[in-house]
C-alpha cells in the first residue's frame, strides 16, 4: 500500500488549521455579550469597543495556537471579569461618572482587581521552571479583560486594577505552591 | 499490534486537540492505512479512495474538538462510516438515474409525453395510407425531398416535380378525410 500524495496531507493540515481558527473565533465571539456590559460603566464607548476588540483578537489567536498559549485564557478571562464588572455595579448603584478628582471608580477597579486576583491565584496554571507561559498568559488576559471596564480617567483605572490583581493572586499562589 | 496502534493514535489525537502541530504527520500516517482498509471493505476502489480522503480531511478539521475521553480510533472510524454511507447513497442514485435513462430511451422522442407520441404514430400511419394512393414517382419525389436529397436532374425540374407531388398529396389527403 502506497502513501498518498503530499497534496492530501497539505489539505488535511489546512483543514486542521481552519477548524481550530473557526472554533477559536466562535469561542471568542461568545464573550462579546459579557464584554458589552462594560458599556454601562463610565468608560467612553469607543474605548470599550476598541479594548474589547483587542482582547477578542488576542483570545482568538491564543486559543487557535493552543498548547501553553491557550491554557491561560479561561482562568485569565474569569479573573478579569470581576474588575470589569465592579465599576459597572458602582455606576448602577447610583454614583455618577465624574472627572479628574473622583476616586470612587478607580477604587472600584482596585477592589475588583483584588477579587479577580484571588480568582487568578486559585485558577491560573502555576508557573514552573521553564513553564511560565500559561501563567503569564493568564495574567495578561486578566489585565486586558479588566481594562475593558476600567479605562476611564486615563490609565489610573488599569494601573490600580493590575495592582489589585497582583495583591490578590500572590497569597493564593503561594499556598498552592507550598 | 492493534492495541499499540490504538494507544499511539489516542496519544496523537490528544496532542492534536491540544494544538501540538508536530502530531499532525504521525497521525496522518496512522490514519491513512486504517481508513483505507476500512473503506475498501465496503466500497469499490475509486469510491473507497474518495471516501478515505474526505474522511481524513473531516477528521483533521474536527481534531481541535476531539474529546480525550473518547476512543480516537472509534471516532475516526465513525466519521469514515458516515462517508461510506454517503458514497453508497451516491452510487445508488447513479444506478437509479441510469435505469431511468434506459427506460426513456425506448421512446423515440423523450421530450414528448405519451399522448403526443400516440398522436405522432397515428399521423404517420395516416400519411403512409395516403402515400399508398399516390403514383410511385410522386412517392419517390417526396421521399427525396423529405431527406433533403435531389436526383441528378435540374434543380428547377425537381422543384416542379415536388410542387406537383405535394399538390396530389394534399388532394389525396382531403379526399381520404372527406375534407372540403
Amino acid at each position: 500500500m502506497s502513501f498518498p500524495e503530499t497534496g492530501l496531507e497539505a489539505r488535511a493540515w489546512r483543514a486542521y488549521e481552519k477548524g481550530r481558527l473557526v472554533r477559536a473565533l466562535a469561542q471568542s465571539l461568545s464573550l462579546a455579550p459579557l464584554l458589552a456590559v462594560a458599556l454601562a460603566g463610565c468608560s467612553p464607548t469607543y474605548v470599550v469597543i476598541s479594548s474589547a476588540a483587542l482582547l477578542l483578537a488576542a483570545v482568538t489567536v491564543l486559543r487557535w495556537r493552543g498548547e501553553d498559549w491557550g491554557r491561560g485564557v479561561v482562568p485569565g478571562i474569569t479573573a478579569g471579569l470581576l474588575p470589569l464588572l465592579f465599576p459597572v455595579f458602582a455606576r448602577c448603584g447610583g454614583h455618577l461618572c465624574g472627572a479628574g478628582a473622583c476616586l470612587f471608580f478607580p477604587a472600584a477597579c482596585a477592589v475588583g482587581g483584588l477579587a479577580g486576583g484571588a480568582l487568578l491565584g486559585a485558577l491560573a496554571p502555576l508557573p514552573r521552571a521553564g513553564h511560565t507561559l500559561p501563567f503569564v498568559i493568564a495574567c495578561t488576559v486578566a489585565a486586558m479583560t479588566g481594562a475593558v471596564g476600567c479605562l476611564f480617567y486615563g490609565l489610573i483605572g488599569p494601573v490600580v486594577m493590575a495592582a489589585g490583581l497582583a495583591v490578590g493572586a500572590v497569597p493564593l499562589m503561594a499556598v498552592r505552591k507550598a | 499490534m492493534k492495541g499499540r496502534l490504538d494507544t499511539d493514535l489516542q496519544k496523537m489525537m490528544v496532542r492534536l486537540a491540544d494544538g501540538d502541530r508536530s502530531a499532525l504527520h504521525p497521525t496522518f500516517e496512522m490514519l491513512w492505512p486504517l481508513l483505507r482498509r476500512f473503506t475498501a471493505r465496503h466500497l469499490p476502489h475509486a469510491e473507497a479512495e474518495d471516501a478515505t480522503q474526505e474522511s481524513l480531511v473531516k477528521i483533521f478539521r474536527q481534531a481541535g474538538r476531539f474529546d480525550p475521553a473518547r476512543s480516537a480510533a472509534a471516532w475516526a472510524l465513525g466519521i469514515a462510516g458516515f462517508e461510506i454511507r454517503t458514497a453508497r447513497r451516491r452510487i445508488l442514485r447513479r444506478r437509479e438515474d441510469y435505469e431511468a435513462e434506459k427506460s426513456l430511451a425506448a421512446f423515440p422522442d423523450s421530450a414528448k409525453n405519451p399522448e403526443e407520441i400516440l398522436l405522432d404514430r397515428d399521423l404517420e400511419e395516416t400519411l403512409l395510407e395516403v402515400l399508398g394512393e399516390l403514383r410511385p414517382q410522386d412517392v419517390e419525389t417526396l421521399r427525396l425531398y423529405a431527406r433533403g436529397e435531389r436526383p441528378t436532374i435540374a434543380a428547377a425540374t425537381f422543384r416542379k416535380r415536388v410542387e406537383r407531388a405535394l399538390g396530389r398529396l394534399r388532394s389525396a389527403w382531403s379526399s381520404t378525410h372527406e375534407l372540403p
